[in-house]
């Protein structure tokens, strides 16, 4: 089937329909069968030889960390090289920078759908782990870099018989909500996009530990259209509400400097400074870690050579953006005039008579950060594999110095002379940078190892014939008649996609066909109560045709089963648009209340006390956490509201009686009637799907 | 493909998850009730080495409570009497009244060999916070604010909170508890509520009172 046929369904713009099926995302001989056989098998099949050594590496540095944590809480923060002046160091350099590498996934995962950019599927999944991972490796800073960790729970609103409360107009505060919010959306995002996966490796799934984990797991999802119809919702929320978490977590940390009058903190232009520079710093890290991975396990036709292209295009841009940064603080130094600010630039050149010590660490910065990937203008760099995972480490070099020069030096030399000093790290600033590294690849190997790195069902959508063909499912209504017609094109699919469903074609029509008699499948097959008939289809096109069709005959109680959601399947059960949005509206305009309550409240009512002389009701400073709450109950709201919606969990359903039922989470095409139907009829229904093409037609019973 | 769990594990999830959203909420509630100073404070009753009754004697008799507590005006701590304050009236040699009282011997026992009596604290401020009893009793703060109607009670139990965010309640609202300092020791004064915040703001107002919210009000 050629490319140009495949259209996308959500334009009807030949223009963009052109540019956006130009090429396939996906290279290479792939159906549903075989991708779910290739991602889910690394999760089930012993891992390669290289996967013990270097977890066991990865587990040691890890358990380096925990001891050096463990060391500075029995003992004090004196351990660390943090000292008087240089108050921040290693802690916040690292805490910055692995909040920084996070953003790539939520960007991926996010503004990516979005912009309907088709090719983060590939990479969605890995880059929202690495996203997880590395705010779990920056919350350990602020968890343990003020000793006493276990008052931690003071910089949360929690009421206590003390009667204290947070100063909600502390940039710190704000940071605190910024990053646990990002946390708590992105887990969620990350979770919701693995449940059909999960499906998928339930139903592949040979012991009966693994079927039970992942049944749990995954609250016994088994792709049914009136599921997927709240799940895409659902989806397109969470990465709507995702969306604005890339632009502001990273402006918030901004916010810890900025908000001060440290020359080289005290700027404006931090905030788009610091996201561009955690976009560019967190692509390069999840070229670092999928060019190695997408090597050894073989995943070169899904993360192909144009997703490398793309990302290494990213990097480039992102990374001019910050030279444009470094350049523009430079002149700002001077245009402003302030003695202390030119200083401090001038020390971090080098070029200061009286310079201090840190230079070494500015040049490594910018030639990683601004020199070294200009090279990707050239496409060889971008797309050889080598070439371009040593630009990536390079990059992740220079955005850990950049966030090193940003606080040691500018902390190093302050206003006054006299209360200048240096920093150097001790030998348990090391062991925790390096521990959380070490936790940091500890976890993502155990998630290559217990699951799909990439997200399956996702990429099943973007393969070419993955949807059938229609002349835009809005318009049906108005050409209802057209199906006929359309049966070729169904046909023609079904020879396209036949072989990936043909173990169970086989099966179906040995069980099917025989005197014509419908097979029964339950308990106890025969003596039950009816509870539903299913057929299986070739492909998604046969799939939409005999819905659509049943739909018009009147049954009021279809589903289609399918590995991915397929566009216009919801309407093509009978079903409308889901209501799923009205509860995530619901769950923002409480996370504002709350905000807006919590804030106003104790500032201005329960506990009134004058901070930076501002009016107690002064509500410029309570806008951020506004903010996050409202994104933070949005998604929570979203992601139960699904729950219910779908009525999960649901793991027990009698239609997994039918033998073959289990493809509908990996290349099989269902449809079902119920028995409850006012037109189901055993013999007639049965009769009609197997005219329409259904094949494995069978009776399941409670 | 195989049926991995029974019939009822969806309902026996839902319950589950039931059970644990109520047991949640009764821990959290539990926590609250039960966790808190309003708790494990209050109520504090020991047993003291003698039975010394404050409602006898700052109730019935009407005994100032400087007469024995007397450094409360001076000092950051109000100080609990010698021996030899008692036996300026339980001596058997001089006042003797009750005198040959069992109940009184450790103290007579203390008297004579100058060993303080073990008394139990009750009230017990922690190291890190400042707290300074004369500036409080001067500026119109009653015993009974703090202590409880002490003048009632027949064993001294801890009758309020004394937390963090009870001390800071009251400098928050100090005009709910002002009152005149030649009223301070009258543990049996009676004020309509009414009466209270006119008073309480009259003394607010004369002694321009501003009691400190901020930490290093009481952390030094």
């Amino acid at each position: 089937m050629s490319t140009t046929a495949e259209a996308p369904q959500q334009s009807h713009d030949p223009e963009l329909e052109r540019f956006h099926g130009r090429l396939p995302w996906v290279i290479g001989p792939e159906n549903c069968a075989t991708l779910s056989d290739k991602i889910a098998g690394i999760t089930e099949n012993p891992q390669p030889a290289w996967w013990w050594p270097t977890f066991l590496g990865s587990f040691l540095l890890m358990a380096g960390g925990v001891f050096a944590a463990v060391y500075l809480i029995s003992t004090g923060v004196g351990v660390w090289g943090s000292n008087n002046p240089v108050g921040w160091a290693f802690d916040i350099t690292n805490f910055v920078f692995w909040i920084g590498i996070g953003h790539a996934g939520t960007l991926i995962s996010a503004i990516l759908f979005l912009f309907r950019q088709k090719w983060r599927t590939s990479i969605n999944r890995f880059s929202e782990a690495m996203t997880i991972f590395a705010v779990i490796c920056a919350g350990v800073y602020p968890g343990i870099h003020v000793g006493r960790f276990w008052y931690a729970w003071f910089m949360f609103p929690v009421p206590n018989a003390n009667h204290i409360w947070q100063n909600f107009r502390s940039a710190l505060l704000w940071d605190l909500f910024a990053v646990s919010t990002y946390f708590s959306v992105s887990l969620m995002f990350w979770y919701t996009g693995l449940v059909p996966d999960m499906a998928t490796l339930r139903d592949r799934a040979k012991g009966k530990l693994r079927q039970t984990i992942f049944g749990l797991l995954c609250f016994g999802w088994r792709g049914s259209t009136r599921h997927w119809r709240h799940y895409e919702i659902a989806y397109l929320m969470l990465a709507g509400l995702s969306t604005p978490l890339v632009l502001s977590v990273h402006s918030v940390v901004s916010f810890d400097f900025a908000t001060s009058v440290i020359p080289g903190w005290h700027t404006t232009i931090f905030p788009p400074y610091f996201v561009a520079g955690a976009i560019f710093g967190g692509f390069a890290m999840v070229l670092q870690c999928m060019i190695p991975v997408r090597a050894v396990y073989g995943l070169e036709h899904v993360v192909t050579t144009r997703h490398l292209d793309v990302m290494a295009k990213f990097i480039l841009a992102t990374g001019t953006l910050v030279g444009y940064a470094y350049a523009m603080e430079f002149f700002i130094a001077w245009y402003s005039g302030v003695p202390y600010e030119t200083q401090i630039f001038m020390d971090r050149t080098g070029f200061d008579p009286n310079g201090g010590r840190y230079w070494w660490a500015y040049w490594i910065m910018v030639s990683c950060n601004l020199f070294v990937p200009q090279v990707l203008w050239f496409k060889f760099c971008r797309t050889n594999p080598w070439a371009l995972w040593i630009v990536s480490v390079l990059v992740g070099l220079g955005m850990w110095f950049e966030r090193y020069v940003i606080i040691v030096q500018s902390l190093h030399r302050d206003f006054l002379p006299g209360s200048w000093g240096l920093f150097v790290p001790s030998w348990v600033d090391w062991l925790q940078m390096f521990g959380d590294f070490g936790l940091f690849f500890t976890l993502t190997l155990l998630f290559i190892r217990f699951l799909p790195m990439i997200a399956i069902a996702e990429v099943k959508g973007v393969l070419p014939n993955a949807h059938p063909h229609h002349h835009g499912h809005e318009h049906e209504h108005e050409h209802g008649s057209k199906h006929e017609g359309d049966h070729a094109k169904p046909a023609e699919a079904h020879a396209n996609n036949g072989h990936a469903s043909g173990n169970g074609h086989t099966n179906g029509h040995s069980n099917g066909n025989g005197n014509g008699e419908v097979p029964i499948y339950g308990p106890n097959p025969g003596s039950g109560k009816t509870h539903a008939i299913i057929a299986q289809f070739a492909g998604p096109a046969e799939l939409m045709h005999a819905a659509r069709t049943l739909r018009d005959a009147g049954y009021k109680t279809l589903d289609a089963y399918t590995p991915y959601p397929v566009h216009g399947m919801v309407k093509s059960i009978g079903m409308t648009r889901s209501r799923l949005p009205l509860f995530t509206l619901t769950g923002a305009f409480t996370g504002l209340a709350t905000a807006v309550v919590l804030q106003f409240g104790i500032t201005a009512g329960y506990y009134p006390i004058i901070v930076g002389g501002k009016q107690y009701r002064a509500w410029e400073a309570f806008v951020p956490i506004c903010f996050e709450l409202t994104v933070l109950l949005a998604s929570l709201f979203t992601v139960l509201s699904l729950v219910w919606l779908c009525g999960l969990p649901k793991l027990y359903d009698p239609k997994d009686y039918h033998p073959t039922f289990d493809r509908a989470s990996q290349d099989g095409f269902f449809l079902t009637v119920e028995a409850n139907d006012p037109k189901f009829d055993k013999t007639e229904t049965a009769a009609t799907l197997k005219k329409l093409g259904g094949y494995n037609i069978g009776i399941v019973e409670e | 493909m195989p049926v991995i769990f029974s019939r009822n594990a969806d309902s026996l999830i839902r319950h589950g998850a039931a059970g644990v959203a109520i047991s949640a909420v009764l821990v959290v509630a539990g926590f609250y009730y039960y966790m808190l100073p309003s708790y494990t404070r209050v109520g504090y009753a020991p047993d003291q080495p003698v039975p010394f009754s404050h409602q006898i004697h700052a109730g019935q008799l009407g005994m100032d409570c400087r007469y024995c507590h007397q450094s409360v005006e001076e000092s950051p701590h109000a100080s609990v009497p010698a021996s030899q304050v008692c036996m300026n009236c339980h001596n058997p040699e001089k006042a003797n009244v009750k005198g040959k009282s069992p109940l009184l011997a450790l103290v007579q026992e203390s008297y004579k060999n100058g060993n303080p009596v073990e008394w139990k604290r009750i009230h017990q401020l922690p190291h890190y916070a400042y707290f300074n009893h004369a500036l409080h009793v001067k500026s119109g703060v009653s015993c009974v604010s703090c202590h409880g109607q002490i003048n009632e009670m027949k064993v001294v139990y801890h009758a309020k909170e004394l937390s963090m965010g009870w001390c800071l309640n009251c400098h928050n609202h100090s005009h709910e508890v002002l009152r005149e300092p030649t009223d301070v020791y009258n543990l049996a004064l009676q004020m309509t509520p009414k009466e209270q915040l006119e008073k309480g703001n009259q003394i607010k107002d004369r002694f321009k009172l501003n009691p400190p919210q901020n930490c290093q009000g009481c952390h030094r």
